[in-house]
């Protein structure tokens, strides 16, 4: 992983911030919602992200893909600063979230995540009813006028309204495993966010469920930016505008059109990850 | 060994080693039961007086305790095995109903039912109103407001309560403070939505609380306000769970026949042991023991005192060290630094509060004696620093489990909440103690009933052993159910050691055990909830 054994990516300039290469696809300012410039998170001494830049435009599905703890999740993680609850998590760099630095001192992570939303690899709803669930975000923020209008948009709008429009009252962790997941996912955008962020959303969900969550991911894109982190690289390729690959050391090699990565990446090693050589 | 020989290749593994340890250890724990079950058993004999009934006694006694029982179990047994649990908990609720009056008797002892009359009234109605009409419209302010009121009201309560020089008559007062809003839980649960049918229910309910303010005088003998008391603790809880089950399935009535057959095997066991026997227990611990004072005749001896000033005491630990041991484990689990020099310190705070646990308890009674007494300057032996020196006591215990509750709390459920933007005072109300809440209770309650059996803090803080009347406030010299059987143990008449202590003993123990069955019920109840 060191330069040498990989001299191509250092032709292509991935370790220049201005990106030499076209390995990094630059979107116009207007459409973009989400920017990184040579951002860096450290666990400690280990440096989970290096000198990552990249813009994430507005009302598309963005998803990010690479192996195991190449830093997928540190990123996304990064976006909502959700990365500020581990005590020995430091983030240089910025992140700018509608061209403001979340990274800034005047920003609060609590009002940043009120527009950020976030689903998370495990389905995790409440232990409260399908209801409640749906209503934390809404009763959290003291918005409650026309609550039930709220849950029911939330759901319809992930798609589970008529499953579960005859049982509000039960309990969300008695639902099955694809169902709470949606049920996290409507919980997320009950609070109308400008982006939700889902850490590998399906990866604990069996095929149906999981095409379930794919389709509803290309109808949130309509209202919603959507960055989603996948170990999948299949499910990239169906439901993604654009792909991210990050590959070991929290570096990220290749962004750009998703039909473009997968067709005929540039970089060699962002190849081989693709063709299943390694990862 | 190395070549494959096809006789012996899938012999026996010698578990030898394994067996062994298990044998001993299952010994061990069999001698274990068994002598605590025979030292049981020899205090429940000395107790009860056991040994001076005779074999005939027994004998009828089995077959009247026993022929109405069985011929029920056999009953419900093959014949309605769906009313099996609605047969026990029917045969539960009423004495479980009659412990409850019971500590809403010694509540009424520690304050005059004026004082519970008039802050009900002012402070805990007005606030549960006010809650009721901010959480119907689904606003968060609702506990903040309810505070503010409950608080304004005990503010006011405090000046209006030496004013107020006509009051109504106690027993009008218990049936405000207790019935009325007792029928209108009923009333809610029973029928939701049904406004006219929770009008009935409250106004049976209430008119059966009056009723039994004139029945209760004329037929068992106890005043107006004691039979309210037993109405609303005990009546009304049974006739709640009896019509519920009539309302739902007319045809399970043979199971609430639970309670009647077991008072029936009880009666009916004495009734025929004394008919056929010729001579019977002499129990020491009876209701003479119960209620009187303690004397110097063995025979008029009794723990009323000293269960009153237990129950004090437990109270005041009660609230002092779950309030402060939940703060102290939410503070360390939650709010404290885990990392740089905040973290080190609150690793070593951690790490001496599990040590604290281990301190001996007279050590504790020294702290309480010099902490309370000597630099505060409260009086020796009073309901206060007994209270206030245990709960000190407990404290490292109830900060342990409660801090293991709330560490056994997904951190996946607290991602979820602080990704919806929630503060981390949201996610701990909303999402972590509500999860914790069956661990923090189950600790608690085990630590109360460490707490109820210490003898030696209280003698450091200078409590003393016997005391003749029940405490009637916290500043009263209180003696405890521990203290009273130490002394009873060391008396000079024999009767005192061999028949008193044990009954004092078997008391201790069976309110101990109520307090485990209910931490064991209440773990789970909310287990199964969450």
């Amino acid at each position: 992983m060191e330069e040498s054994t990989t001299g191509d990516w250092s032709e292509t300039g991935l370790d220049e911030s201005d990106g030499g290469d076209r390995d990094i696809e630059q979107i116009p300012e207007a459409e973009t919602i989400i920017e990184a410039r040579n951002l860096d998170v450290y666990y400690g001494e280990e440096r989970a992200l290096n000198d990552v830049s990249m813009s994430i435009p507005e009302q598309k599905v963005t998803a990010i893909i690479g192996p195991s703890g190449c830093g997928k999740s540190t990123f996304l993680r990064s976006i909502n600063r959700m990365n500020d609850l581990i005590d020995i998590a430091n983030v240089t760099g910025e992140l700018c979230f509608k061209g403001k630095n979340v990274y800034d001192e005047d920003v609060d992570a609590v009002a940043l995540r009120r527009q950020v939303g976030m689903v998370f690899q495990a389905p995790n709803p409440f232990p409260k009813s399908i209801y409640d669930n749906v209503a934390y975000g809404p009763r959290i923020q003291n918005d409650t006028e026309n609550l039930d209008e709220q849950v029911e948009q939330a759901l319809r709008q992930a798609a589970l309204w008529d499953e579960v429009k005859d049982r509000l009252d039960e309990r969300g962790t008695d639902l099955s495993g694809g169902q709470q997941q949606r049920l996290c996912i409507a919980r997320a955008i009950a609070v109308d966010p400008e982006v939700v962020l889902m850490d590998e959303p399906a990866s604990a969900l069996d095929p149906v469920a999981t095409s379930k969550i794919e389709d509803l991911i290309d109808e949130l894109s309509e209202d919603y930016t959507v960055v989603i982190v996948t170990h999948n690289m299949q499910q990239a390729a169906r439901i993604s505008d654009k792909t991210a690959v990050f590959l070991t050391g929290g570096h990220l090699v290749e962004y750009g059109e998703t039909d473009r990565i997968f067709q005929n990446p540039r970089n060699e090693r962002v190849e081989d990850y693709i063709s299943g050589k390694f990862g | 060994m190395s070549e494959h020989n096809p006789d012996t290749a899938f012999a026996g593994v010698s578990r030898l080693r394994g067996r062994i340890f298990g044998s001993l250890a299952k010994a061990a724990s069999w001698l274990g039961v068994v002598v605590l079950a025979w030292l049981l058993f020899m205090v429940v004999v000395d107790a009860f007086g056991l040994t001076a009934a005779s074999t005939d006694w027994y004998l009828g006694a089995l077959v009247g305790f026993g022929a109405p029982l069985a011929t029920y179990s056999a009953y419900l047994y093959w014949k309605r095995p769906d009313l099996r649990w609605i047969a026990v908990r029917a045969t539960v609720i009423p004495p479980a109903g009659l412990i409850f009056a019971g500590a809403i008797f010694v509540l009424f002892l520690v304050f005059e039912p004026f004082f519970w009359f008039l802050y009900y009234t002012i402070a805990v109605l007005p606030a549960v109103a006010v809650y009721g009409h901010f959480a119907t419209r689904d606003d968060t302010r609702a506990p903040l407001a309810a505070g503010f009121v409950g608080v304004v009201g005990l503010v006011i309560g405090y000046f209006v309560e030496p004013l107020i020089l006509i009051m109504p008559l106690p027993w009008i007062m218990l049936v405000w403070v207790l019935v009325v809003p007792a029928g209108a839980l009923i009333a809610y649960r029973q029928a939701p939505e049904d406004r006219q049918q929770q009008v009935t229910i409250l106004g049976t309910g209430v008119a059966g609380g009056v009723l039994a303010s004139y029945l209760g005088p004329a037929l068992i003998g106890v005043t107006p306000d004691t039979a309210v008391i037993l109405y609303a603790a005990t009546l009304l809880p049974v006739a709640w769970y009896n019509g519920a089950v009539l309302a739902n399935d007319r045809s399970a009535w043979p199971g609430l026949l639970g309670p009647v057959v077991a008072l029936g095997a009880i009666g009916g066991g004495i009734v025929l042991g004394g008919l056929v026997g010729t001579t019977g227990p002499e129990p020491v611990l009876d209701w003479q023991f119960l209620t009187s004072a303690p004397s110097t005749l063995p025979a008029n001896a009794g723990l009323f005192p000293a269960i009153v000033g237990s129950v004090f005491i437990i109270a005041i630990v009660a609230i002092v060290s779950f309030v402060v041991g939940v703060g102290a484990a939410i503070y360390l689990e939650e709010y404290a630094p885990q990392t740089g020099v905040g973290g080190t310190i609150t690793r070593i705070i951690r790490v001496n509060i599990a040590n604290l646990a281990g301190v001996p308890s007279v050590v504790y009674g020294l702290l309480g004696l010099g902490l309370f007494v000597n630099l505060i300057g409260m009086g020796l032996g009073i309901v206060l620093v007994a209270g206030l020196t245990l709960s000190l006591l407990i404290l490292p215990i109830v900060i342990i489990s409660a801090q293991e509750a709330i560490r056994s709390v997904p951190e996946e459920v607290r991602e979820a909440s602080y990704g919806m933007g929630a503060t981390r005072w949201q996610t701990i109300r909303e999402v972590v103690l509500p999860r914790a809440v069956p661990g923090v209770l189950t600790g608690t309650i085990l630590a109360l009933s460490r707490a109820i059996g210490e003898t030696a803090p209280l003698l450091m803080i200078g409590a003393a052993t016997t005391v003749f009347r029940p405490p009637t406030g916290f500043a009263s010299q209180v003696s405890a159910m521990p203290l009273q059987v130490f002394y009873w143990s060391f008396h000079q008449k024999s009767a005192f050691r061999e028949l008193i202590a044990p009954a004092g003993v078997v008391t201790l123990l069976v309110v101990m055990l109520s307090m485990n069955v209910l931490a064991i019920y209440l773990r789970n109840r909310y287990e199964q909830q969450a």
